[in-house]
């Protein structure tokens, strides 16, 4: 009996951040818009396909209802300028094939101020391009079940010189604002919220994320490395002056209830930043308040328990990490129990049973860099004002998951470094 | 005055009618000839104002040097029905090149001329559109056109287009379906190594095979386009690999499925391809197990994953993703993600059938 009525009140919960996205919740009401009538919607796609050197592709205000995709090939020095996120609205919804609504190919292209709607697969992809600025663009999906929604919102790949700048992201299954195996990097100024995780930088070298809200996702701000992949050696990302609050919402990235191989599946609710098999990330001045389950978590990749390859070169360990100087807020909630990590987290930290913690880490060791914890050999810094009023762990893990120990002795981890990235060169983009 | 009138509209109607009749027929008496295109005002408005194809459009019957060919192992789309042709102009010739894929590298002036059809109630077919890439002052683009109706020609359509059609397969199975014309930039999201648009059929390794020439003409196709002049370094048919067809069923099944993944898969899931971003690379001489997908877990797969952990599972097709991403015709999900709105049953079998066997 007891039992259920625990069980009723997960329900409940569960209930009401599902239905509490953060505000902007509903989609702009587009069926009042001037609707782009079908050959405005065929100029729009022969625009793309016409559109020489140094072109300005102007998309003026309406609703467009598109059923093929919009592809820029290879195509430098091009501006693609709505007028505006909630002028100029770019609807996917009919695609029946292609992996995302637009796809950008060429060197120093400007998008700017139009929204991309209910795209499948992902919203916006840049992939190849040396120079690519996102100013003022929305990607979203508007379905309320979100059983169709896409991967991506924001997602250049592969590419130099990035700026996202003023751009919001929501309702995506995997990550908002995502930068994948990208170097020199900006994200600036943006919202992520609704997502499993808002903003993501990953096998990037070279990025700088602040001044960005990211909020009411499943996680807020994650730098993953990720193995397999041609750019396995990724290094330097800074974030700082970010709100990254209550981020709570459900992890709606697997179809079923448990996860699947991406790793994004693994992030439990309530998870401010996560590191995860990063090389110099530095995390401060940032407002990490609200999230349920921790605020900071730096880990290695063997806490997904998937298996892995190092022969390119690829390390599955978070090394030289430094987080200081950001503000904690614990909020009245219960941490998350529906992930491995959340549950982990929530049964075996040293503060006590179902309480949210503040900083985690994992503790897992390189044991060619050492096996001590206590000389912490991975350089993992934490220098955050009143310490001692925080929930810190570090974790001793185990197979026998009765053995596993957590410890709040953050005396080894006390340390400064100095992180490096330089992306002057993209300020005035 | 009214009856002089009429006389007079109905005498111009008959004067228009023999004019109109004039125009129709002049095309064909004017045969039109590729040695004639002028490359610089590509794309012409109409698939008939190359001169590939003689007498009736709908007939595809080959003008002098458009010479048919055909990949051993094809690509999938939809079930459609495909006719390939390669013309160069005179003079120029192309060479094989010394690379893995065995590549084929083309001279100025050079057109691949691929038409999709499939067959209707009564015998014939319905073409539904040709596409050509050409490859002019070194670049190589791509030409979508679309046939009419009447089927007497085909109309350039660059944004693309969606059809309704209803068709019975080769396997007797009748399927109705929106087939979707890819716009023009469509085209490069496969056709695509490093941002440089490129063919993907003709390589050596896939054309290393006997072709039915007609007439009692059986020969490797790549002999036939040396004796032509269209290849001007082939030396012998063994000193090329040669990819079998995946439906040959007396081959090999592993072998059989990567000539399926390499045909379907490996335009884009190769170190210079757009797939690139997922680590995933299917060409047929992969031999890293982590590359290939043995229990690789996904990059940027999303709901594509499904429920499942790895791109393939050994001995579990059902719970490898590339089967789920075969098994789907929903957009986000499937894979190829252009190209096809239907299942590739035989393929789905096929790749399921080889990881299944696996250890």
């Amino acid at each position: 009996m007891k039992n259920n009525k625990l069980l009723f009140l997960g329900l409940l919960s569960l209930t009401f951040f599902a239905c509490n996205d953060g505000g902007k919740v509903d989609p702009k009401d587009t069926e009042s818009m001037y609707q782009a009538s079908p050959e405005e919607v065929e100029k729009l796609i022969e625009d793309f396909i016409m559109v020489e050197e140094g072109g300005t592709i102007t998309i003026p205000a309406g609703f467009y209802d598109i059923n093929s995709q919009l592809i820029l090939d290879g195509i430098n020095n091009v501006k693609i300028i709505g007028a505006g996120m909630d002028e100029t609205i770019l609807s996917f919804k009919r695609l029946t094939t292609g992996g995302e609504g637009m796809k950008i190919v060429g060197d120093n292209v400007l998008l700017q101020d139009f929204s991309v709607y209910d795209a499948p697969g992902d919203g916006v992809k840049a992939q190849h391009c040396d120079g690519i600025t996102f100013r003022r663009v929305n990607a979203t999906w508007t379905n309320g079940d979100k059983s169709k929604n896409g991967t991506y919102a924001i997602y250049p790949v592969q590419c130099k010189n990035v700026v996202v700048d003023e751009c919001i992201a929501s309702h995506s299954r995997d990550a908002g604002i995502y930068i994948g195996q990208s170097e020199n990097i900006i994200v600036k100024n943006s919202e992520a919220f609704g997502n499993v995780a808002g903003i993501e930088i990953e096998n990037c070298d070279n990025a700088e994320v602040f001044n960005n809200n990211a909020h009411d996702n499943a996680g807020g701000v994650l730098v993953f490395n990720l193995p397999g992949l041609m750019k396995a050696d990724a290094r330097g990302t800074k974030i700082y002056d970010n709100e990254i609050v209550n981020n709570n919402h459900e992890n709606f990235a697997s179809t079923l209830a448990g996860n699947n191989g991406n790793a994004v599946t693994q992030i439990p609710p309530g998870s401010g930043v996560i590191i995860l098999a990063a090389k110099g990330v530095e995390v401060y001045n940032n407002r990490i308040k609200g999230n349920k389950t921790v605020a900071v978590t730096v880990a290695s990749y063997q806490i997904t328990q998937f298996p892995f390859d190092t022969s390119n070169g690829w390390s599955p360990y978070s090394i030289d990490i430094y987080v200081h100087d950001n503000e904690y807020e614990r909020p009245a909630a219960l941490p998350d129990m529906s992930k491995e990590l959340g549950q982990l987290v929530s049964m075996k930290n040293a503060h006590g049973p179902m309480k949210t913690q503040d900083i985690v880490y994992d503790g897992i060791l390189n044991p060619d860099r050492g096996t001590d914890i206590t000389t912490n050999p991975m350089n993992i810094c934490f220098k955050e004002p009143q310490m001692e009023d925080l929930h810190f762990n570090y974790f001793e893990l185990t197979e026998k998951i009765s053995d596993i120990k957590a410890f709040k002795d953050y005396s080894p981890f006390v340390c400064e470094q100095t992180i490096e990235t330089n992306v002057s060169h993209l300020m005035q983009r | 005055m009214l009856t002089n009138r009429i006389k007079i509209s109905i005498a111009s109607l008959v004067g228009l009618l023999i004019f109109l009749i004039a125009c129709n027929s002049s095309s064909p008496l004017v045969q039109k000839s590729p040695n004639d295109i002028d490359f610089a005002q590509i794309p012409y408005p109409l698939l008939s104002d190359y001169g590939f194809f003689i007498g009736e459009m709908k007939d595809l019957v080959a003008n002098e040097r458009v010479l048919l060919y055909e990949p051993s192992s094809t690509l999938f789309t939809d079930y459609a029905e495909k006719s390939r042709f390669v013309w160069m102009a005179e003079g120029a010739s192309a060479s094989i090149m010394d690379n893995t894929w065995q590549e084929i590298d083309f001279p100025d002036k050079s057109v691949l001329i691929k038409n999709f059809y499939y067959p209707d109630a009564d015998g014939g077919s319905r073409i539904v559109e040709t596409r050509l890439l050409v490859k002019h002052e070194g670049k190589w683009n791509a030409y979508p056109y679309l046939w009419n109706e009447d089927q007497k020609d085909a109309v350039y359509k660059m944004t693309g287009a969606m059809l309704p059609l209803a068709f019975t397969d080769s396997y007797g199975r009748h399927h109705e379906i929106d087939y979707l014309q890819p716009n023009k930039n469509q085209c490069k999201s496969c056709h695509n190594q490093n941002e440089e648009f490129k063919p993907i059929g003709p390589k050596a390794r896939n054309l290393n095979w006997d072709l039915d020439y007609g007439n009692g003409e059986l020969k490797n196709q790549l002999q036939k386009w040396q004796e032509m002049g269209y290849l001007n370094n082939f030396t012998a048919a063994e000193n090329y690999q040669s990819i079998p067809s995946y439906k040959h069923e007396d081959v090999d099944l592993n072998f059989r499925a990567r000539a399926y993944l390499d045909a379907n898969c490996a335009y884009c899931h190769n170190p210079l391809g757009p797939g690139s971003t997922s680590g995933l690379m299917l060409s047929y001489e992969v031999s890293d197990s982590s590359q290939l997908g043995y229990f690789k877990t996904p990059v940027a797969a999303g709901l594509g994953a499904g429920p499942h952990t790895f791109d393939i599972y050994p001995s579990k097709a059902d719970s490898s993703i590339i089967v789920y991403r075969m098994n789907s015709s929903e957009a986000g999900v499937m894979m190829p993600e252009l190209g096809r709105v239907m299942i590739d049953q035989e393929g789905l079998d096929l790749v399921s059938a080889w990881i299944n066997a696996m250890k």
